[in-house]
């Protein structure tokens, strides 16, 4: 199935739940990693109950800390 | 108010621009911007809108300059150093722009005087380091209906969104605690190019020109990221749902706001 | 210039380009639709230029008045807010 992640397009297995697309991109801090589908927040709880589905829009917002 | 010959000549560039002219000119000049940290991103904000003709810019941050600094926050010099940042940055502040009165805030900020800091200021930019500072910002705008941008950089990435009150989620949306101190590094752990404060902290005094005048599209709703490695800019759109935010949603479980605690490295240089 | 109503009147010749039309720019938008400004300008560049830039604005030249003492007198009605 065809999903887009941080804005490119590609092909992943069926059945990919969150967290293995987590690990699968090499999330830097999973851990604290925001995850958005079709622009919805997934609570982080959810990881590995969420399954994604042909078409989905993923996204991670990434916790930046620094500023001086 | 009317412009003398030498502020038409100053703001012609502005004044010529149909979305500024000199109504617009005129409201930044009676607008009030606050900056908390005078660093990596605080100093190129603040040389803009200084340059820009902000009538009253105030500036907060606790720490002298720092020879290790310079790399990066390009209002301090090198004779600037074992200064107070908010007094190097005064000084270029007013030796740029003589319509501008710069008032210094030389405290670290905490959940005991931000919330007066904030209160006379139109729009408020986060140039701090460390994540109890962005929340307390957040909180405390969120709080007092304040607008604000929030920014991060980190080596050679970098991070905005803009929050303006009942417009779209705020920075607990999307991050909803802080991280565990030390989980998450920070430029000082981990390094910043430093024209990445350039490139954020000059977007940032952008949002805030922006706000003021009342023109284009602001950067609320979306996050935008800075890749200079790939040369990539990205506008993330962000869930417009925000009922269930602890502090701007429908029921807000925080109504007070919070000190984290500083990462240990981070003890010495809150923004 | 009697055959005009002037509402309010602006010398330019003591500022240079861009500053010029800056300045005539400025005093339109202290009018309102339909007023009558008269912008008090230099031979040479000012009158070659500010003229033109008063039209891609939007505004509607009425009169440009050679005074013969190297100044113009340029006559613009306000269009728009």
């Amino acid at each position: 199935m065809k999903i887009t992640v941080a804005g490119i397009a590609k092909e992943y297995p069926q059945g990919l739940t969150v967290r293995k697309l987590i690990e699968s991109e090499n999330v830097e801090t999973p851990e604290y990693v925001t995850v958005t589908i079709n622009d919805d927040f997934v609570e982080s709880g959810a990881f590995d109950s969420t399954v994604l589905n042909e078409g989905d829009n993923v996204e991670f917002l990434y916790f930046m800390g620094g500023g001086r | 108010m009317a412009f003398t010959n030498e502020q038409l000549e100053r703001y012609s560039r502005h004044i010529i621009l149909k979305e500024v002219g000199a109504k617009g000119q005129k409201k930044l000049l009676n607008a009030k911007v606050l900056i908390i940290g005078a660093g990596g991103l605080g100093a190129p904000a603040a040389l803009y809108l200084a340059a820009a003709g902000v009538g009253t810019i105030g500036i907060a941050d606790a720490d002298e300059v720092d020879l290790s600094n310079l790399q990066r926050q390009v209002i301090h010099t090198t004779a600037d150093v074992g200064k107070p940042k908010v007094e190097s940055a005064r000084e270029t502040m007013e030796a740029i722009n003589p319509d501008v009165t710069v008032k210094t805030y030389r405290l670290y900020i905490d959940s005991t005087n931000i919330t007066d800091l904030i209160k006379d200021y139109d729009f408020i930019i986060d140039g701090t380091d460390n994540f109890p500072a962005k929340f307390l910002i957040n909180d405390a705008c969120v709080m007092a209906g304040k607008p604000f941008s929030h920014a991060g950089i980190i080596r050679f990435k970098g991070q905005l969104m803009t929050y303006v009150p009942g417009q779209g989620p705020c920075y607990r949306c999307v991050f909803k605690e802080p991280p565990p101190k030390d989980a998450v590094p920070t430029c000082k752990q981990a390094g910043v190019i430093g024209a990445m404060g350039g490139v954020i902290g000059s977007l940032q005094a952008m949002e805030a020109i922006k706000y003021i005048l009342g023109t284009g599209d602001l950067l609320t709703g979306y996050l935008l990221t800075y890749d200079a490695l790939k040369m990539e800019f990205r506008k993330i759109k962000l869930p417009k749902d925000h009922s269930g935010c602890a502090v701007c949603g429908d029921e807000p479980t925080i109504t007070k706001l919070i000190d984290y605690e500083l990462p240990s490295c981070e003890l010495k240089s809150q923004g | 210039m009697a055959e005009f109503n002037i509402d309010d009147t602006v010398d330019i010749t003591d500022v240079v380009c861009p500053t010029t039309f800056v300045k005539a720019k400025v005093a339109l938008e202290e009018l309102d639709d339909g007023q009558i400004l008269c912008v008090h300008l230099n031979d040479g560049e000012p009158v070659q230029n500010v003229p033109r830039s008063i039209k891609e604005e939007g505004h509607k030249i009425l009169k440009l008045i050679n005074n013969e003492d190297g100044t113009y007198d340029l006559i613009v009605q306000k269009v728009g807010d």
